[in-house]
């Protein structure tokens, strides 16, 4: 083994004088360890499962990709400002209860009920900014008091019910229609591309250009490494958090919407789960290309990761009910590969 | 065997000749981080109870050499050898137990917030394998009161850490070294974050540990501290040790030693300024203390100095935005200049380089040209869109303006010593015209060929802009500044041309002693 030859003698051992190829090879994987990871995966379902390589499967993978990714990549923003917004899930579920209300027992257009969720997705937004930079509550506390208040309130403004066409509400029969529009969102296609996907590509461009092009974007990652000196650096840092906070509760309400408009109808609190699953994602981002740090490509892959490896071990007739562990795998893999292969911080 | 060594109480091998004398020698040490040799060869020996001056530029390995006695690091080769026995430290406490007690550059590593006095002074004690699990409080007091008394120490046992002025928490950082009896106690720039007087009372330790059979290694930048309190003083540069000098030491000869062939010709000498480009007046560092008026030109650096709590800082974080002007006007250039916040100031023309490097303009993990452009993102945008050529052409500017040794634009800034650190952080505003450039504390912990550079390039640039530079140390406000001025008690006591100052006579004034105007000296109750 190339790691055996590295033994030197005495007390001159230690972890800078192994040779060149070991470090090589440790700052390959760093790099591209989970990308060859996934184009390995890829290669071997393809090769083994022949539905796998098709079109139509794809466009399911990249389906079932696509809202976890939206909330990640809000969550994503939210980390570069070295926050965590934990309320993610529930602005998911607020936004589709307002949304689903207003078509169904408010009978609004579809356009205005898709800007109503919105508008409640940056609501949670605006109060996250508040705890946080007004009142200064850190941001992991502050973020877990709106889930559950959140949560809460979305369940008292539909008095506790799933919000579906024809559902009764205060004693009568409601009469308002899901509109097309929002239902284009989540069953339409643009040739042959499904609406989600393409809803999910436009925000993640949104989000790689913001992030990684735009000023603003270098004022975002300053004010996560280091808010004193981005302060003194003349960048406003209250106004850098409360945006991430905004485009965090924003992207958590269009993948409300999205994931909504799929079903049809507004099930209580079925965003919480996407809380977990979107952290999950973006923390799989840092071990992409060596970034170490939140970032929206990483993101994207880490979303498209655990889509891919689930429906190919679907395909192997893998238990559902083993998914939670194969995705935490494939995290403790991922934190791995940036915190214990990469630079170490002195 | 051979004749046996005469007085000799170390058995086993005998590490060199002087053997019996040393007290600690180092062999050959060399660390090689990745490819970056950081020490190549170090050979020096410390004898009982004296105390040797370690100088260095940044960079030259001071602090890995400390890092390897303190058994922090393991030297990639070489051996250390302690009283004659050969010593392989694999913890940090084998150091101690050999007998070398280390007190760090940042004070605030060697004491644990929290914490109460007497509880720090414990702790080593504590936290050793087979101490007493449970301790009560009035235990732990009792015998931190033996100690207290044993080193004669002056500090309030039950205050916890935070609460204690950073002179006194260095105080503290010692004492919990002197408890553990060191043979050795390395000292990494202790008056780095000291005022004059404070470090007067660390001299004062110093010499009286020495008086007790202390050995001291004294690592520091200041020539002066050196002379004053060393027996021998041996020179690092490029990871070797270049020379060695005997007391009384020759300045000149460490200073261009320490250099080699870096040795920078500072022009000195009082400028006269052109105009009135700054006028500040009736300012205040709080509300009620006394008012401060003074006034900046083009074509002169300004320096401030006093000592910590003079009031500096207050008055430098007014003018910058930092914090809400107490009271009086501002005005540049005619026009009345009254910032928000810091963003604010700078879209106004005024910038500053802030005290603390570490906490206040490093971003860590980030690339030297994010750094250089990240002040001025306005500029290197277009649209909104960063122009990403333009910044790391900027940066490689900045580099060849200010000398930065580094590996390139592309390097993090972790990986420059202090000194490059502090090149980089200065030179990025100093590449256009602001209306003015406010420096606090520029010449913290970097070494003399920095400084050097530094006061150089900021007298140069003072052509065009207004510079101000506040620092507490006498010998650097004279070295930068043509026009001086000196807070004592939060009002200005003195003003001066720097050519009319020695740093004699500015330490005597920034103590209160030599004002005539009738302040009362500080510290003498009357």
């Amino acid at each position: 083994m190339a790691d055996t030859s590295a033994r030197q003698t005495g007390a001159g051992t230690n972890e800078y004088s192994r040779p060149d190829g070991f470090e090589r090879g440790k700052a390959f994987v760093y790099r591209y360890g989970l990308l060859t990871v996934l184009v390995v995966m890829i290669a071997y379902f393809s090769a083994t499962q022949p539905f796998f390589r098709t079109f139509a499967n794809a466009m399911i993978i990249l389906q079932a990709a696509s809202i976890v990714a939206v909330v990640g990549l809000g969550c994503t923003v939210s980390m570069t400002v070295g926050g965590f917004d934990l309320s993610v899930g529930s602005a998911m579920s607020l936004s589709i209860m307002a949304a689903a209300a207003a078509m169904v027992i408010g009978d609004v257009g579809g356009v205005p009920a898709i800007l109503i969720g919105i508008l409640a997705g940056l609501a949670v937004g605006v109060f996250n900014s508040l705890l946080i930079v007004l009142a200064r509550v850190p941001d992991l506390v502050a973020t877990l008091s709106t889930l559950f208040l959140v949560n809460g309130l979305t369940l008292m403004g539909v008095s506790g019910q799933s919000v579906a066409e024809g559902m009764a509400w205060n004693g009568t029969t409601t009469s308002g229609k899901f509109a097309p529009i929002f239902k284009w969102l989540g069953s339409g296609k643009v040739v042959s591309i499904p609406s989600s996907v393409i809803v999910a590509g436009l925000v993640f461009l949104f989000v790689v250009g913001l992030l990684n092009y735009t000023r603003w974007g270098r004022a975002f990652y300053a004010v996560g490494g280091n808010p004193i000196a981005a302060a003194a650096a003349g960048i406003r840092v209250a106004r850098y958090r409360v945006s991430a906070y905004l485009i965090s509760g924003g992207l958590a309400a269009i993948a409300g919407l999205m994931l909504a408009a799929r079903s049809n109808r507004g099930d209580v609190n079925v965003g919480d789960p996407y809380l977990l699953q979107a952290v999950s994602a973006a923390l799989v981002g840092y071990a992409v290309l060596g970034a170490n740090k939140p970032n929206a490509f990483g993101t994207l892959i880490g979303a498209v990761f655990v889509a891919v490896l689930i429906n190919g071990l679907t395909m192997f007739n893998f238990p559902y009910y083993a998914q939670s562990f194969v995705q935490g795998v494939l995290l403790v893999v991922a934190l791995l590969m940036s915190y214990t292969l990469g630079p170490r911080r002195r | 065997m051979l004749a046996p060594a005469a007085t000799s109480a170390a058995d086993g091998d005998n590490p060199s000749a002087a053997g019996r004398d040393t007290l600690v020698e180092c062999r050959g040490l060399a660390k090689v981080f990745g490819a970056t040799r950081a020490l190549n060869g170090v050979t020096f020996d410390i004898r009982p109870g004296e105390t040797l001056g370690l100088l260095g530029a940044n960079g030259a390995g001071k602090s890995t050499l400390i890092k390897i006695l303190s058994a922090m690091h393991r030297p990639t080769t070489g051996k250390i050898f302690v009283e004659g026995r050969e010593c392989a430290f694999q913890y940090a406490s084998d150091a101690r137990d050999a007998g070398i007690a280390t007190v760090h550059q940042n004070i605030d590593d060697n004491v644990v917030f929290g914490m109460t006095v007497a509880e720090n002074l414990l702790l080593d004690e504590i936290a050793r394998p087979g101490a007493r699990i449970f301790l009560n409080r009035g235990e732990i007091l009792r015998r931190a009161r033996v100690i207290q008394e044993k080193l004669e120490l002056d500090l309030p046992l039950t205050l916890p850490v935070e609460h204690l002025a950073p002179s006194r928490r260095q105080e503290l950082a010692i004492a919990r070294e002197l408890v553990k009896n060191p043979k050795l106690l390395i000292l990494d720039e202790p008056t780095s974050t000291l005022s004059e007087r404070e470090a007067q009372k660390l001299f004062d330790a110093v010499q009286e540990m020495r008086r007790k059979g202390i050995a001291i290694l004294y690592i520091s930048h200041r020539m002066s501290e050196v002379k004053l309190l060393c027996d021998r003083a041996v020179v690092l540069r490029n990871g070797m040790i270049v020379s060695e000098h005997q007391s009384p030491l020759d300045t000149k000869a460490i200073a261009s030693s320490i250099l080699g062939e870096l040795v920078l010709s500072t022009v000195r000498g009082s400028r006269e300024g052109r105009g009135t480009a700054v006028k500040i007046s009736g300012m205040r560092c709080r509300p009620h203390s006394p008012e401060v008026s003074f006034s900046m030109k083009k074509g002169e650096v300004l320096g401030l100095t006093g000592l910590i709590g003079a009031g500096k800082t207050e008055i430098l974080e007014q003018i910058c935005g930092y914090r809400p002007l107490v009271s009086g006007a501002m005005e540049i250039e005619g026009k009345a200049l009254r910032p928000k916040d810091v963003a604010d100031a700078m879209l106004k023309g005024v910038v500053m380089v802030p005290e603390q490097r570490a906490m206040q303009s490093i971003f860590p993990g980030d690339t030297l040209w994010q750094h250089c452009s990240i002040g001025l993102i306005n500029l290197f945008s277009r649209a909104g869109f960063m122009e990403r050529s333009r910044e790391i052409a900027f940066a490689r500017d900045v580099i060849k303006a200010f000398r930065v040794v580094c590996p390139g634009a592309e390097a993090t800034i972790e990986e420059l010593s202090g000194g490059n650190q502090q090149k980089l952080l200065v030179g990025r505003w100093l590449q256009q015209e602001w209306r003015l450039v406010v420096l606090d504390e520029p010449f913290r912990g970097i070494d003399i060929g920095a400084r050097g550079l530094i006061s150089q390039e900021l007298r140069r640039f003072s052509e065009h802009t207004p510079v101000l530079v506040c620092s507490s140390d006498p010998e650097e406000v004279i070295e930068v500044a043509d026009r001086v001025i000196i807070m004592v008690d939060e009002r200005i006591a003195h003003e001066d041309k720097a050519s009319n100052l020695t740093a004699d006579s500015l330490a005597e004034i920034m103590s209160g002693a030599a004002f005539e105007g009738g302040l009362q000296p500080i510290g003498e109750a009357s």
